[in-house]
Order: C-alpha cells, then sequence, then structure tokens
C-alpha cells in the first residue's frame, strides 16, 4: 500500500515538473520584449535595456527557467507588473474568493446529484429518472454566462434576492456573505451538477444489482436502511473521486463566473493578467493553480483509496 | 432496434444549426456588420423586418446570428480536427516507440491535462494573437492529449489481434498496417470523441470571446453577442436571447449526438463479447 | 401442527417464456424438506417466490403462497417484509458479494435483530457471537471485526448462516449450501442443519442438486425437472420406491463406496430444456428411457394419500 502511495507521488511530481515546462516556456515565446511592456512607450532604449538586464532576460532560457523554479520552490513567485505587488500576495486576497464559490458550488451540486441520482437509480426509467439525466444534459450545454446573466436580472434586479456583484468576506458578515456568493455558486454547480449525477446513478444502478441487495431485501429492512446503509455505501467509489477531480477543475475554471458577479478572485486575476500580457502573474497564477489541482487530485485518489477497505487491502501486499 | 433518443436529438439539433450555417451564405437578411443607429434596440417581432430584433448598433440580430456561427462552427470543429490530427500522429508515434520517446510524449501528454480546460486556453491565447487563429490553435492543443491517449491505448489494445499480427507476419510496412487495419478499428471510438470534444470546443470558444480573448469584431460570435450585451442586458434582455440558444443548441447537439453514439458502441461491444 | 410452507399452483414466467409450472409444495412444521433437481430445474426460483424475492424481470402467480403461516399473495408489502425478516431465514448458494464487502460483519449480521426484535446492538452482538460459535466458530469476537473478503468461502457461508439463525425464524431456506464447501467443512454445515432441525424444531428447504446429501438428511422431498415437480413426498418412500425414471436414474448415479474403479460414473445423457417448459405433454420424454407415445401429449398425475406420495408420469 505504502508502494502505491509512493508511486502517486511520483507520477504527480513528474507532472508538476511538466506542467512547470510548459507553463514556463509557452510565455516565454510571446513577442515583444517585457521590458518594453512593461516601461511603456516613453521608454528610451537605455532604460529599456537596463531593466531587460535586473530581469535576467539576456540570460540563456533554461538559466532563466531554473532560477525561476528555485524562486518558485521558494513561494516567490515575482512581482506583477500590472499591479506592482507581489503575485503571492495577489493570489492570498484573491483565494478566499474562488475558493468560497467552489467549495459552496461543490456543496450544491453534491446535495442536488446525490439525491437525484439516487432516487433514479432506485426508480429507474421513471417520470423522475427521465427529469433527471434531462436535468445532466442541459446542464453541461448551458453556458455559465448566459445562466449567469438571466440569473443576475431576474433574482437580483427583478426580485432583489440577492446582490448582482460584490464580495463579502465571511468574517465581515455571514449571512452577507452567503448571499454575495450565492448565485455564482449555483452557476458554477449548473455545469458540474451533469456528470455527478450521471456517475451517481450508473454507481447505484450497479451496487443495486449485487447480491448484497437480495440480503438487506431478505432480512426486512427498511427502505432508508437498505438505500443508504447498503446501496449507497457500494456505490461511492467512483463518485467520490469524480468529486475531488471536479473540485479541482472548478477552482481553475471560476473565470466567466467571477467576470459575470464581478468577483474579486483568482479568475479575474488571470483574466487581466492574459488582458495585459503580464507574463511574471500570469506564469506565477498558472503554477498555482495547476499545482492545486494536481495535489487535490492526488489527496483524493489516496483518500478514496483508504475508504475502500478492499482496494486497500488489495493494495496492501504492496 | 431500441431507439436511441439522444442521438436522435442530437442529429436533430446539429441539423439546426448546420441550416443556419448553410443560410449564411445563401441568404442574411441583412449584413450582420451593418449599423442602423435609428433602429436600434428593435425588439423581437416575427411580424416585423428584423424577426429577432436588433441590439444597440441597430445592427440585424437574425443576420448575426447566422454570421456568427460560420466562425463558432469554425473553430469548434476545425480545433477539434486539428486536435485530433495531432492527437493521433502523437498518439501513434508514442505507441511504437521505444521506451524513451514513449515516456516523453505521454508525460507530455499528462501535464497538459493536469491544466484546467480554460485556463490552458487562455495562457495559450495570450502567446498567439487573439482572434480566430489564435483560438483554434488554443483549442487544439487543449484536445490532443485526450484523443493522443485514446489512440495509445487503442493501439496497445488491438496489437494483440489476429488480423494485425497476420498484417505484420506478410511483411506490410509499419505505416500500411496503421492505415489499413488500425485505423478502421479505432474509427467508431474516434468518432465518438470527435463529435463530444466539438461540444466542449464550442463552449471554450464562446467563453473565451465572451471574455473578449477569441473571435473580435468584426466578425461575430456568439460569445461575443452575449459579452456586447451585458450592458443593455438589464433593460434589454432580448438581446441575449438568441446567442444563448444558439450556443445550447449546438453544444447539446454534439454533446448528444456523442452519448448516443457512445451508447450504439457499448451496445455493440457487449453483444459482441 | 400447522404447515410451515404451503405452495400451490406456482407459475413463474419471464416474459412469454415459461420456467416453473404448476408447482406445489407442503412443508410440515419441523420438517426438512430436500428440493433436488439439475441446474435450470428452477428450484432457486421456486424458493424465491416464497419469500418474494424474485429479480424484477420475473411474474408469477400462485394459487397459494402462506410462508411460516401467512398469506404471502394477501400481504401488503410492508407486512411481507416484516414477515420474512422476523420469521424466515435465507442462505443464498455461496455468492462472494452476499456480505457486504465494505462492511465489518459485526456491522451487517445484526441489523434484522435489531430492527425486528427491538434490541440494542450489545444483545444483537452477545447472541452473533453465541451463534457464530454455534456454528463452528472458535474466536467469534474476531471474525465479527472482519471484512467479509477476509474470510474464506466456507467461513463465509457459516456467517450467513449464524446471520439467518439470529431472529429464531421458523423457516429457513438453504440453497446449494453445501456447494464450494470442501466436504469436511460441508459435513459440519449439514450436521449443523440437523442439529437447530432437531433442537430448535425450525423448518428447512434445502436445496441440492446433490442427491446423496438429499437422502441423508431430509424429511421429505420433491424432485424438480425443467420447472415442474415430477415426484415428491416422504424421503424414505420416494427413495424405497421410486416411480419417476427421472428420479430412478438420478438414484443410480449417486456415486457410493461400492463402485469399483473401472466403472464409469453413470451419467444421464441430454440437458435440459429451456423453452417450451409449458408444454401439455411430458418434459422428460426425450431424456427418458421408458418413453411411450402416449407421453407426448399427457402426463398423468398420480397421488397416493396414505403415504403422501406424488408423481407424475404415466407409468404404473
Amino acid at each position: 500500500m505504502l508502494s502505491y502511495v509512493l508511486n502517486r507521488f511520483k507520477s504527480a511530481i513528474v507532472v508538476l515538473f511538466v506542467v512547470s515546462i510548459i507553463t514556463f516556456f509557452v510565455l516565454m515565446i510571446i513577442p515583444g520584449n517585457p521590458a518594453e511592456l512593461i516601461l511603456g512607450t516613453d521608454a528610451t532604449p537605455e532604460m529599456i535595456e537596463d531593466l531587460h538586464v535586473a530581469m535576467g532576460l539576456d540570460r540563456p532560457l533554461y538559466q532563466q527557467y531554473l532560477s525561476w523554479l528555485l524562486d518558485l520552490f521558494k513561494l516567490n513567485m515575482g512581482k506583477s507588473y500590472v499591479y506592482g505587488e507581489s503575485v503571492k500576495t495577489l493570489i492570498a486576497r484573491s483565494l478566499p474568493v474562488t475558493i468560497s464559490i467552489s467549495v459552496f458550488a461543490m456543496a450544491i451540486a453534491v446535495f442536488i446529484a446525490f439525491f437525484f441520482g439516487m432516487i433514479s437509480a432506485i426508480k429507474k426509467n421513471s417520470i423522475i429518472d427521465y427529469f433527471s439525466r434531462s436535468i445532466m444534459q442541459l446542464g453541461a450545454a448551458i453556458p455559465s454566462f448566459w445562466i449567469g446573466m438571466v440569473f443576475i436580472v431576474y433574482f437580483g434586479v427583478k426580485l432583489k434576492l440577492f446582490p448582482v456583484s460584490g464580495f463579502v468576506p465571511i468574517n465581515q458578515n455571514f449571512i452577507k456573505f452567503i448571499n454575495s456568493i450565492f448565485l455564482p455558486s449555483v452557476v458554477l454547480a449548473i455545469g458540474e451538477v451533469g456528470t455527478l449525477l450521471r456517475i451517481i446513478r450508473s454507481s447505484m444502478l450497479d451496487s443495486l444489482k449485487q447480491d448484497y441487495m437480495d440480503m438487506a431485501k431478505v432480512k426486512g429492512l427498511g427502505a432508508g436502511k437498505i438505500y443508504i446503509k447498503y446501496a449507497l455505501r457500494g456505490a461511492l467509489t467512483a463518485p467520490l473521486t469524480i468529486i475531488g477531480m471536479q473540485f479541482a477543475k472548478l477552482a481553475g475554471g471560476t473565470v466567466v463566473v467571477e467576470t459575470i458577479f464581478a468577483l474579486p478572485g483568482l479568475g479575474r486575476l488571470v483574466l487581466t493578467a492574459v488582458e495585459h500580457r503580464d507574463i511574471v502573474l500570469l506564469q506565477g497564477l498558472v503554477m498555482f493553480i495547476t499545482s492545486t489541482v494536481i495535489i487535490i487530485t492526488l489527496i483524493v485518489d489516496i483518500l478514496v483509496m483508504f475508504l475502500n477497505p478492499r482496494i486497500k487491502s488489495f493494495h496492501q501486499g504492496e | 432496434m431500441r431507439k436511441n433518443l439522444s442521438l436522435i436529438i442530437g442529429i436533430v439539433l446539429v441539423l439546426i444549426i448546420i441550416t443556419v450555417w448553410v443560410m449564411s451564405f445563401v441568404f442574411m437578411p441583412y449584413n450582420p456588420n451593418e449599423m442602423n443607429i435609428p433602429n436600434k434596440f428593435l425588439k423581437p417581432d416575427l411580424q416585423s423586418e428584423h424577426i429577432l430584433g436588433t441590439d444597440n448598433f441597430g445592427r440585424d440580430i437574425l443576420s448575426r446570428i447566422m454570421y456568427g456561427s460560420r466562425n463558432v462552427l469554425l473553430v469548434g470543429i476545425g480545433s477539434v480536427t486539428l486536435g485530433t490530427v495531432l492527437g493521433i500522429v502523437l498518439g501513434a508515434v508514442a505507441a511504437m516507440a521505444k521506451r524513451f520517446a514513449n515516456t516523453i510524449i505521454m508525460r507530455i501528454m499528462d501535464g497538459l491535462m493536469a491544466f484546467p480546460g480554460i485556463l490552458l486556453a487562455m495562457m495559450l491565447v495570450t502567446v498567439v494573437e487573439r482572434g480566430i487563429q489564435g483560438s483554434i490553435i488554443a483549442i487544439s492543443i487543449f484536445m490532443v492529449p485526450v484523443f493522443s491517449r485514446l489512440v495509445y491505448s487503442m493501439i496497445l489494445d488491438t496489437e494483440n489481434l489476429l488480423f494485425i499480427k497476420a498484417a505484420k507476419s506478410y511483411g506490410s510496412t509499419k505505416s500500411q498496417i496503421f492505415f489499413r487495419h488500425y485505423i478502421p478499428a479505432m474509427l467508431p471510438r474516434l468518432i465518438t470523441q470527435f463529435s463530444s470534444a466539438i461540444g466542449s470546443a464550442v463552449m471554450i470558444e464562446t467563453s473565451l470571446s465572451f471574455l473578449g480573448l477569441g473571435i473580435q469584431p468584426p466578425f461575430a460570435s456568439w460569445g461575443l453577442m452575449l459579452s456586447e450585451s451585458r450592458q443593455f442586458f438589464l433593460v434589454y434582455p432580448y438581446l441575449a436571447v438568441a446567442p444563448g440558444i444558439a450556443i445550447i443548441i449546438t453544444v447539446l447537439g454534439f454533446n448528444l449526438i456523442g452519448d448516443g453514439l457512445n451508447d450504439i458502441l457499448i451496445n455493440r461491444r457487449s453483444h459482441n463479447e | 401442527m400447522s404447515d410451515t410452507v404451503v405452495l400451490n399452483n406456482l407459475h413463474i414466467k419471464d416474459g412469454d417464456n415459461t420456467l416453473v409450472n404448476k408447482t406445489s409444495i407442503v412443508i410440515e412444521q419441523g420438517e426438512i424438506y430436500g428440493l433436488v433437481g439439475e441446474s435450470g430445474s428452477g428450484k432457486t426460483l421456486t424458493a424465491k417466490a416464497i419469500i418474494d424475492l424474485l429479480p424484477e424481470g420475473l411474474n408469477y402467480t400462485a394459487d397459494k403462497i402462506i410462508t411460516a403461516g401467512k398469506n404471502m399473495l394477501i400481504a401488503s408489502s410492508d407486512e411481507k417484509r416484516e414477515h420474512i425478516g422476523k420469521n424466515i431465514g435465507y442462505i443464498p448458494q455461496n455468492t462472494v458479494f452476499y456480505l457486504h464487502p465494505m462492511i465489518k460483519i459485526k456491522n451487517q449480521i445484526g441489523d434484522g435483530y435489531i430492527y425486528h426484535m427491538n434490541k440494542s446492538r450489545k444483545e444483537a452482538m452477545e447472541k452473533a457471537e453465541v451463534l457464530l460459535k454455534k456454528v463452528g466458530f472458535e474466536n467469534p469476537k474476531t471474525v465479527l471485526n472482519y471484512y467479509p473478503w477476509q474470510l474464506s468461502g466456507g467461513m463465509r457461508q457459516r456467517c450467513n448462516i449464524a446471520m439467518a439463525l439470529m431472529n429464531d425464524p421458523k423457516l429457513i431456506i438453504a440453497d446449494e449450501p453445501t456447494t464450494a464447501l470442501d466436504s469436511t467443512v460441508q459435513r459440519q454445515v449439514m450436521e449443523l442443519f440437523g442439529a437447530i432441525n432437531k433442537e430448535l424444531k425450525i423448518s428447512i428447504l434445502l436445496i441440492s442438486h446433490d442427491l446423496g446429501l438429499i437422502k441423508h438428511y431430509s424429511h421429505s422431498l420433491a424432485v424438480m425437472y425443467a420447472g415442474q415437480i415430477v415426484e415428491s413426498g416422504y424421503s424414505k418412500t420416494v427413495f424405497n420406491n421410486p416411480k419417476h425414471p427421472y428420479t430412478q436414474l438420478l438414484i443410480e448415479i449417486i456415486p457410493s463406496l461400492k463402485i469399483k474403479k473401472s466403472e464409469p460414473l453413470a451419467e444421464i445423457p441430454g440437458f435440459v430444456q429451456e423453452k417450451g417448459r409449458d408444454a401439455d405433454g411430458c418434459l422428460f420424454i426425450k431424456r427418458c428411457p421408458k418413453a411411450m407415445d402416449i407421453c407426448k401429449e399427457y402426463v398423468a398425475e398420480h397421488m397416493d394419500d396414505m403415504q403422501d406420495h406424488y408423481y407424475r408420469c404415466n407409468l404404473e
């Protein structure tokens, strides 16, 4: 079992390494001189040259990469030229927003997906089943920006139930906090519910076919016990893995929602960085977000392995 | 034979979009970029000259939708095609190559897959010039790992099939084997993946355009139309309806086709076993 | 003494295809009733019909189904559920996933007991330990803490038996309880069944394709072929005087220690048919050494009331 964990660690590190190479070198291809971009149009050639050397841009690429990588280890991601602050600070400031909506969105998606997924499987081919499966398909096809706009107009302006923009930190006012993240989280959840529902439904269907369902039935237990204690328990492995993956994916894909709802999160930072070609900021952001995705996926894989005692023992001999 | 509802609905939806696309070359009611300020903000009215209304510049929305379909489909289908071809090449090379090259290619694919989709696309768009070409390149790179992995594993799976061994035994060259035997075997799954990928590609493209990173004016894209409508959305909500629905129909259509084909494949496979 | 099981005229269909036809069984209180037949003869389906455990696609009808005193045909779902949980113990063929692989033995063996008998978890664990000891475990406490996949097939089967006994059922249905067990464990398990039948007067429906087993342990039996009962009655009677050719052949092929090494083991050529089980004629006709022309269209039923011996055959 330990060797399985170590193996996963090893591949995660390799992937991280590859990601860092891709991130660094892709962004270095940008046409134009970074120093020139930073200083703007009234800079003299000498100033540009000085900054160029000061930023270390005259060194061979691989050296630049290595020093960037080393800096990363020291958690130094450089200074954003758009904002003038250190990338680390910017990330720290924006992180709570993105985490809040990601977590809340996952919670909503999990709740809805488990509820409808289980019922769909138990009452296969009933009206609820068809309804759920349609939701599945629609959710994936509805553009988040579109539904976001619809929500803003309807719930925000017409019904005045929620604020249309802005983020209220959790330590300021809990109710206002929930209010400010509610709509964006629902929009995000709509995108994720479909996949999760599908997995839960199919896992449950498999679980319901197993022999232990006979056992539960013959013991004459009530519906709740039968479906939750026995059927659901046998159906959790796949959904949990997917939840982990989705959460990680969400964290990287909040740009659009943050833009619409004017939330100062990581996604918006990325957009700004892209718009202004702020390489340093972009490199730091991409590395940070992607590393988080990889690490979360790794943790989820290991957790799921622990949760399923049979898989754990399967690997125990290793 | 059991009717495959997903497939049918998917095909219908895609046909609708293709019709719109074809019509854009044959007959557009108005010039999509022609501004007509006095006529701005006309509400949709089936009786009037502007069936879907006009936008803030007085441009006819229906024409813009039709015009937009050209680019959305161009980017969507173009990027997936490019990604598929590259993916097939890389996957095949990796499968048939020696240990070292094989590992490098697959590790790079793993790395690419680790990036969340939009993030990768945005990163790539920073590097290339924004616009149609840029979007195609960015999205196609996003598609490559999926297809290369698919091809890689399919080649390894079928390597042991009898007809491959037979072909090898009478001395066909590697590329002959590849084109005449492997590709037909892999075609069903590739097509399924291709269709679903177009759904994702359109979604990413419209998101990019919405953010201003994709197709640029004077070209039209539904994502662009949505972002342009944002300022006026509170007063004129109808501006967002048409492009939104167009996107939904396209993405849903291609996704359903992909799902429907997938169902058929699974059923066929279990019959064969 | 009332009968534990009265099954009258059971039909089981899968769409248009008949699987079990005109089957009737009466199990008296406190007896071990053997249900014999080749695989595919419908024994398991019949047993499952008695306890409402048939898989969803199958339809069944019967004139009477009385299980452990309850009329199953008129009872509501909830009533049936409670009745079965309280009064019936079911021991399936030794399948790997009957016990839930992700749940420890202690957490699944007692939940029926706690639910139906209104007992506490502590009481359930105590009873489980007693029963596990009875089925031959020396360290019940350790077993309780195991997951099912940590136990061998025989051990799992014994856990199934203990679990079936938790509620002091009136009827136990044991489906091929000894297949896939090695012979020592087989013996143990069958001795156990004999013991609980004697001591606790529990009726047992014992399903097996092993006629030797049935001969040794059952009081009454029924022989099934292609979804029908071809012969039934007290075991002694049937074994002394088997009337149906199929029964006769089955008895002949019971391996005994007296077979010489050079003699081949006998077998009945052919196989059980899947379709056309609702035909009027005899279904055994293709494999029967004594078949007559009339057997194609008609089969006589004989019932000897004195001996309770029933058989379906045109021979006398």
